[in-house]
């Protein structure tokens, strides 16, 4: 770790850091050029830069309320996994009980497997039971995504923290759920934190179960709402860049604000320590 | 007199945890485990939602009493209308009217109770309810009353027909309907469509399943192989200290963290043979004919999927390899350098050995997401063109939606889903129990 960076690493950075972000770069560019300009010329900068794409695509389509939509599933989805997930996860690293490996075996197998095999039959499911085209309809199979990823992360943090605190609680006469609540459960906060941040992640990135669950424009979450901008015979390029550069904005924000805990939750286990 | 003494409710240690591992096992057994094995009862069926004697699995020749009854109720309507337009049909009705009746009580009267439910089903229609429950509405019936009642339904619609022929104007209408319902009726008798393990054998003998399968290969095995070595570089580049570290990580992150059907969109401008500026620079640098060749041809197609998919994870892989090789204790390499080591001995003997298992388990979750792709390839080519991109999730997915073919649909969903247990059977093998370690107490 000593090494030091020379010049030349430094515009190799560049060049990569360019590289990465610079379909995002293009895009944003696009989006402030005359709908012309798009079809007709490959220019960096446009002379006239204008707003114009942004206000068709938030008129062509309701993508506030995609956002939304994306919004309140995310949220949901986190705090159900979560809460589930905590619960799991406390008593697989820190509760006497039998059969763990199996149960880890289990939600790792869970966490495997393809959404397509279980697809037709959830989507009976919700049919049948009224909820295509609601938040519930999609919140009930993201958990099968979710639920699995909090436990596999969550059992990380929670196994760091000295089993000496669960033994001084129980002399001083607390209950064990007391222990997990009053104590184990606010001293993960930092890990429980990081894996609510990948969890509403995952579920706001969602595609299949949403393209098939919730068919009505209004109900429709980001990613398939995006998608559907272009009609079948134009590609309205410029409202669907203008689009992503909405879109793309909340991640980045996110993102910026939480790369340290992001990046802790995603190599969390994947290294011994 | 002794007080009765107080007690609190209260769990001990072990049984309190069997009671929070329960909710995820329920749910993890009800939404993934159940679904999953409904789909391959489903596979077994000739099981199509877009044709009424298919949309549902039926083992046993029965028949469907909400079809049968609201069918029934029409036909009787129906006739009324007839014999006020046409005075002179009367005997041939009262004759289809008899023999229908006749049908029915043999029916009604074939199994215990099935007066009582055809009544609720009635009832039920009666008050605009649609019958939901598969016990109430559908009943097994025998075969050779099936067959009496399709030969009585042919003749009286044969009979209906002859009727037509020398109707007055008003009448036809009515008797067009009453023809209609006849056959409607008909079509409450639902043969059997089990099908055993025919959707298999039929789509496993179809090219177009093996191509999807080889596609789908490919995109793994060329997608994860470029990622991890590109990755590794990437990693072993910037494993050093230096200045701006946060702004390249949240601009590592910021690909992996946006919606791959976004990202999809985003390539599909990109490649794009009109104004895509990929397409526009990689024609003029001479890599391809013309810029039109990247989403119109197959080839062009398929390097298109994954370039997108190097591009949206590699970052993520070096992120996971960068971790790996910061546990790795520079005084290993310090030795090594005494004793002579170049670095590419140092790597092969020193780096590649020690984070061998980030290695695998970040190909393991890399191949698994990389198999079961579906996104990125159904925004960016819809699996055109001419299938030439098409994965075996995104065929299994039109199978099902497209076509509404579920039990064929089920069948590749199946396949996958084996393929899945199968791949991450060998690698868990491959990394043994370093998987679990940080999770479980040794």
């Amino acid at each position: 770790m000593a090494k030091r960076a020379g010049v030349g690493f430094y515009i190799f950075l560049i060049i990569f850091v360019f590289l990465v972000m610079f379909p995002f770069i293009w895009v944003l560019l696009t989006s402030i050029k005359p709908q012309g300009e798009i079809f007709s010329s490959f220019q960096w900068f446009s002379s006239n830069m204008t707003l114009e794409n942004y206000a068709s695509a938030l008129e062509t389509r309701p993508l506030l309320m995609y956002m939304l939509n994306s919004f309140v599933v995310a949220t949901l989805t986190t705090i159900i996994s979560i809460i589930v997930a905590s619960f799991t996860a406390y008593a697989v690293t820190r509760l006497p009980i039998r059969f763990k490996g199996l149960i880890l075996g289990l939600v790792l197998a869970a966490s495997m497997f393809p959404q397509i095999a279980v697809l037709s039959p959830i989507f009976n499911f919700v049919t049948d039971a009224g909820l295509r085209n609601s938040y519930l309809g999609l919140v009930i199979p993201y958990i099968t995504i979710s639920l699995p990823l909090a436990i596999w992360i969550l059992s990380t943090f929670f196994i760091k923290i000295p089993l000496a605190l669960e033994e001084s609680a129980k002399l001083d006469g607390a209950t064990p759920f007391q222990t997990f609540r009053k104590i184990i459960f606010p001293l993960a906060a930092p890990g429980v934190f990081t894996t609510a941040i990948l969890v509403f992640i995952a579920a706001w990135n969602e595609y299949l179960f949403a393209l098939t669950i919730n068919t009505d424009d209004r109900w429709r979450t980001i990613p398939v709402g995006i998608s559907f901008y272009q009609s079948q015979y134009t590609i309205p390029w410029g409202d669907i860049t203008a689009a992503t550069v909405i879109v793309t904005i909340p991640i980045v924000v996110l993102v910026l604000l939480f790369q340290r805990r992001i990046v802790a939750g995603l190599t969390s286990g994947s290294v011994k320590e | 007199m002794k007080q009765p003494k107080k007690r609190r409710f209260q769990l001990s240690e072990r049984q309190l945890g069997y009671a929070m591992v329960a909710p995820s096992i329920i749910l993890i057994a009800v939404i993934i485990i159940w679904p999953i094995m409904l789909s391959a009862w489903n596979s077994l069926f000739d099981y199509r939602l877009n044709d009424p004697a298919k949309a549902e699995r039926i083992s046993t020749l029965s028949i469907n009493l909400e079809t049968y009854a609201d069918n029934r109720y029409l036909v009787y309507d129906t006739m009324e209308d007839i014999r006020s337009a046409m005075p002179d049909a009367g005997g041939t009705l009262d004759d289809i009217a008899t023999a229908l009746d006749e049908q029915h009580e043999t029916l009604l009267n074939s199994d215990e109770g099935l007066a009582g439910r055809y009544e609720e089903v009635n009832t039920m229609l009666e008050n605009y309810q649609p019958v939901n429950d598969d016990e109430l509405r559908l009943t097994e019936v025998p075969e050779e009353w099936a067959d009496g009642f399709a030969n009585t339904l042919d003749e009286q619609t044969a009979a209906v027909q002859a009727l037509r022929e020398d109707a007055p104007e008003e009448a036809v209408q009515p008797l067009t309907d009453l023809e209609s319902q006849l056959s409607n009726t008909k079509g409450s008798i639902l043969e059997p469509n089990f099908v055993g393990l025919k959707n298999y054998t039929s789509y496993l003998g179809d090219g177009r399943t093996w191509t999807a399968m080889l596609n789908t290969l490919l995109f793994t095995v060329v997608t994860v192989g470029v990622e991890l070595i590109i990755g590794m570089l990437v990693a072993l580049l910037i494993n050093r200290v230096f200045i701006g570290r946060g702004l390249v990580r949240a601009a590592v992150l910021v690909p992996w963290a946006i919606p791959t059907a976004v990202a999809a969109m985003m390539w599909t401008f990109l490649f794009d043979g009109q104004s895509g500026i990929m397409a526009h620079y990689m024609a003029q640098f001479g890599l391809i004919d013309d810029p039109g060749t990247l989403l119109s041809t197959g080839a062009g197609g398929m390097f298109s999927v994954m370039f997108a998919d190097i591009w949206k994870t590699t970052p993520y892989m070096a992120l996971l390899l960068l971790a790996g090789l910061q546990t790795i204790p520079r005084s290993m390499y310090e030795a090594a350098e005494v004793d002579g080591a170049n670095k590419i001995q140092q790597f092969f003997s020193i780096t590649l050995p020690m984070i061998r298992s980030a290695i695998l388990v970040a190909v393991l979750f890399r191949a698994l997401d990389a198999f079961r792709v579906f996104d990125l390839i159904y925004v960016l080519t819809g699996g055109g063109p001419a299938n030439s991109t098409e994965s075996i999730s995104v065929y299994a997915y039109k199978l099902l939606f497209e076509q509404q073919n579920f039990g064929a649909g089920s069948a590749l969903s199946v396949i996958v889903f084996l393929s899945v247990a199968l791949l991450s059977t060998i690698f868990i093998k491959l990394i043994g129990s370093d998987l679990f370690s940080g999770r479980l107490k040794q």
